[in-house]
């Protein structure tokens, strides 16, 4: 069942490659635009710390570390599910959904993973060299347990984030909205691309726990590049963070059901 | 054991009244007004295996809506429909693997890759074995007569080869029930022919189960023995093609010929004249009057040849059509809603 | 008992439907504001983590001010949708809509754009006035002759801002993607305007501020904001608007010459 998956999975990736090969334009432009936007990213924050030996408690290479990690899961989930969740408002109102729903596939699987967005691969590698180039200079240290709990943390919290995008997307069907999940997501994702630690002040500390804690998705990069950097401080947050990453990831997939059933098939 | 079994199936769609203005707009942020169309009300008929049977009916009568009811594409409002011995809309995998949608207005093959790319990923997504995929592929590229084409983009195809080259991936896992809507639109007519030529063969060949919809009547008279008509959706007429005549067709075409260079100029006491050419002529004939009429003609002319005809299918499936849901009276057919 | 169950299970629907309405509304309504409200708490973060009261010439306060009146600055000056309107209306023969009908394309646009600007700024003037009642401590309210100056600043930035856009838009004569080209100049923009911080704060690097300075886009945000600090003042000042002006008339100069040459190309292609 999750070999036959899987294959499916990496079919679906070799056509998406294939098809991109027809527009090599694209990828050039994409690529200068993530590196113009890591660029920015990263002039700010050097130029920041020119001012300040630390932003909350996070140091120059902590916070190298974590704009890595915020590049590399931002990357991940672009060329995954981004592409994918973002054409479904249009599947839906075009009537082209159901092709999806025809086929003897999971409909979740084949709605999220129909496209993989090559052009975003070179994202995830500018945002794994940030992360050594951060981790050569910080020279935490990195034990067989923490490495495996990191890589661990690190999926776990890409599976908030593909819950919370499955959770948007979903709400489009109810919603009819004609604003793109693409900016929702980006507007969204301001919560993962920052440190927790920021959030100081009488409104801004219980903001930052509702969505620590209630709606997680502070979790996503906070969680994998604090244990990175500063150990395992907390014996239990990284737990919580495995354990709502399960529960949004089958919270979601019920409202992804139930949305399809508000399926309207449009078209003739 | 029929193959598709719809009992009562309705569907009601609730559509949002939107208001005119910034104002309304506004308003609408708040509270929403809907309307309740019923697209599709209490429709029930059953298909037996290897049938292929027409589905009638003018636009927005309902026919896609119930044909996406029975692929399990859409939940019913009421009703249930038994399909290949599954409740469509539960889409179990099984149940998928059994049926294929063809739809002419859409397109699901990789519009920039070639289509044999796209039956490949066919392959991996119902599974099929690799050896039984290339004999069946090779079979249907054969019969469709588009060898050649696969390897081209999709693009690059006409419409017609397009058309051919969806059918054959709906195909390609050897569905036991295929349901089409209007596949011929937009072909012209050389293409419309060879579609309807391979679906029939495919049919007789292995059996497969047709429902199809269509605006045009020469693939219902091509593929059809049976057919259905809906108008707003109800189901006002189950049975033999032929017998829509029979049952919608009140009037007899006569064609006549008569000595000489021109025809009398007192046909119109007859009937209704619907063409005049140098001495041939026809009349629309109320049916029980056929006879009367005839015999009347015929001892006041000298007629050289006559010939009477049922009006074109078409024009009495559009009178079908203006009558909407209106019964007409005749004898109950089996399979129709009684009310 | 059976209508009032009918009747519940109306109810509950409608509720349920009006509550989903409204969650999205505010959900739209707060997510909108979060880059702002997250970009206040990083520079706390940052004064306080550097323990100084001024970073670049701007106190905290005055940072934040800054930040707030850079979201005004690109109300007026960020055009979306523009040049990729312009580009697909070429690319798709739209524009012979325009060739036909005596209204000139540039104009029509631009007083299309301006009453869209003055609709938006009309519906969004509520919550940004509540944002900047909310931080009304860090405003000294400046006087009438630079109220003057900031009205003015913020109607040629919209200028700028359209003549620029439309100038993209307009090399759809001669490009095929305007789209992405357009990514790569809305990220350039969003750093070398000032919406991403102070351009002083790049005092640091030799050189930068001049380029930046010599450079139309800081008026598209920066500009504008620091005359309401009253940081641009006498002479600084004028001489700031006057470039302003240039530029803004320089933009509309080029814009037309393009459209023109665009236009001979266009015919020449039988277009």
């Amino acid at each position: 069942m999750i070999l036959r998956y899987l294959k499916l999975w990496f079919s679906l990736a070799k056509f998406s490659l294939l098809g991109e090969m027809a527009f090599r334009g694209n990828f050039v432009v994409k690529i200068v635009v993530e590196l113009l936007w890591l660029g920015m990213l990263l002039v700010f924050n050097f130029t920041i710390f020119q001012q300040t030996t630390q932003i909350a408690d996070w140091k120059v290479n902590e916070y190298l570390f974590f704009i890595g990690c915020y590049f590399t899961m931002g990357g991940l989930m672009e060329m995954l599910f981004l592409d994918n969740c973002n054409q479904f408002s249009d599947l839906v109102r075009t009537g082209d959904l159901d092709f999806f729903l025809l086929k003897p596939i999971d409909e979740q699987f084949l709605v999220s993973c129909k496209h993989i967005d090559w052009s975003c691969a070179p994202n995830i590698l500018l945002g794994l060299g940030v992360m050594g180039y951060a981790f050569w200079l910080g020279e935490w240290e990195l034990d067989f347990f923490k490495a495996v709990l990191l890589v661990v943390l690190f999926i776990s919290g890409m599976g908030l984030a593909y819950g919370f995008m499955l959770l948007l997307m979903s709400a489009s069907i109810w919603m009819m909205r004609n604003q793109s999940l693409f900016e929702m997501w980006w507007l969204f994702t301001t919560l993962m691309r920052y440190p927790r630690e920021i959030f100081k002040g009488r409104f801004a500390e219980p903001t930052q726990l509702f969505f620590s804690f209630v709606v997680p998705i502070m979790l996503v990069t906070n969680v994998p590049a604090r244990v990175m950097v500063k150990g395992l401080e907390s014996s239990w947050l990284p737990w919580y963070a495995i354990g709502s990453a399960l529960v949004v990831l089958g919270v979601s997939r019920w409202v992804f059901r139930a949305a399809l059933q508000r399926y309207r098939s449009a078209g003739s | 054991m029929p193959i598709i079994e719809a009992n009562g199936l309705s569907k009601t769609y609730r559509v949002y009244q939107k208001k005119e203005g910034l104002l309304g707009a506004l308003r609408g942020l708040f509270s929403r007004e809907y309307k309740e169309v019923k697209a599709v009300e209490d429709v029930r008929f059953a298909i037996e295996a290897g049938e292929i049977v027409g589905f009638l009916g003018p636009n927005g009568a309902g026919k896609t809506t119930t044909l996406k009811m029975l692929a399990g594409l859409i939940y019913p409002t009421n009703g249930t429909a038994q399909v290949l011995d599954h409740i469509p809309w539960q889409r179990e995998d099984a149940f998928r693997r059994r049926f294929a949608l063809v739809m002419g207005q859409k397109n699901q093959l990789w519009w920039d890759l070639p289509a044999a790319d796209s039956f490949q990923l066919h392959r991996e997504i119902y599974s099929l074995p690799t050896e039984q995929f290339h004999r069946t592929l090779g079979e249907l590229t054969e019969l469709f007569g588009v060898k050649e084409l696969t390897r081209q983009s999709v693009r690059e195809l006409s419409l017609g080869e397009r058309m051919k080259m969806e059918l054959i991936a709906a195909l390609l896992h050897q569905p036991q029930l295929l349901l089409l809507d209007e596949p011929t639109i937009g072909l012209d007519v050389v293409a419309q022919v060879t579609i309807l030529k391979c679906l029939r063969d495919y049919n007789s060949n292995r059996g497969v189960t047709i429902l199809l919809t269509s605006h045009y009547m020469r693939d219902v008279e091509a593929l059809c023995k049976r057919v259905l008509v809906i108008t707003q959706g109800r189901l006002v007429y189950d049975g033999p093609l032929t017998g829509i005549t029979d049952r919608f067709g009140r009037e007899k075409l006569v064609k006549l010929q008569f000595d000489g260079s021109e025809c009398p100029a007192n046909l119109e006491t007859f009937g209704d004249v619907t063409s005049r050419q140098g001495p041939t002529a026809e009349i629309k004939v109320d049916r029980q009057r056929v006879a009367a009429v005839m015999a009347a003609i015929l001892d006041r002319y000298t007629v050289l040849d006559v010939s009477i005809h049922d009006p074109p299918l078409e024009q009495m499936i559009a009178k079908v059509f203006e009558q909407g849901g209106v019964q007409s009276p005749g004898t109950p057919v089996p399979g129709l809603s009684p009310q | 008992m059976g209508a009032i169950r009918k009747y519940l299970k109306i109810l509950r629907i409608s509720l349920v439907e009006r509550l989903a309405y409204r969650a999205d509304f505010f959900l739209t309504t707060f997510l909108r504001f979060l880059p702002l409200v997250t970009t206040f708490l990083l520079w706390e973060a940052i004064y306080t983590g550097s323990e100084k009261d001024e970073i670049a010439g701007f106190t905290r306060d005055k940072m934040i001010a800054y930040l707030l009146l850079v979201q005004i600055s690109r109300m007026f000056s960020s055009m979306p949708g523009l040049s990729t309107g312009i580009a697909r209306d070429i690319r798709d023969g739209n524009l012979k809509k325009y060739l036909l009908q005596p209204i000139d394309l540039l104009w029509y646009l631009l007083s299309y754009r301006g009453a869209h600007k003055i609709a938006y700024i009309a519906t969004t003037a509520l919550p940004y006035a509540l944002l900047f009642f909310w931080f009304r401590d860090v405003f000294d309210l400046p006087g009438p002759w630079t109220w003057l100056a900031y009205f003015l600043s913020l109607v040629l930035a919209f200028l700028i801002g359209f003549f620029f856009e439309a100038c993209i838009g307009i090399a759809g004569f001669w490009l095929l993607e305007v789209t992405s080209l357009m990514y790569i100049i809305n990220i350039f923009t969003f750093f070398v305007s000032g919406q991403m911080f102070p351009l002083e704060l790049l005092d640091q690097y030799p050189g930068a501020m001049e380029v930046l300075n010599a450079l139309p886009f800081h008026y598209l945000a920066y500009f504008p904001a620091m005359v309401f600090l009253e940081k641009k003042q006498g002479d600084e000042l004028i001489l700031g608007l006057v470039i302003e002006l240039a530029w803004a008339i320089a933009l509309i100069l080029v814009s037309r010459w393009m459209y023109r040459l665009g236009l001979r190309h266009y015919s020449a292609y039988g277009g």
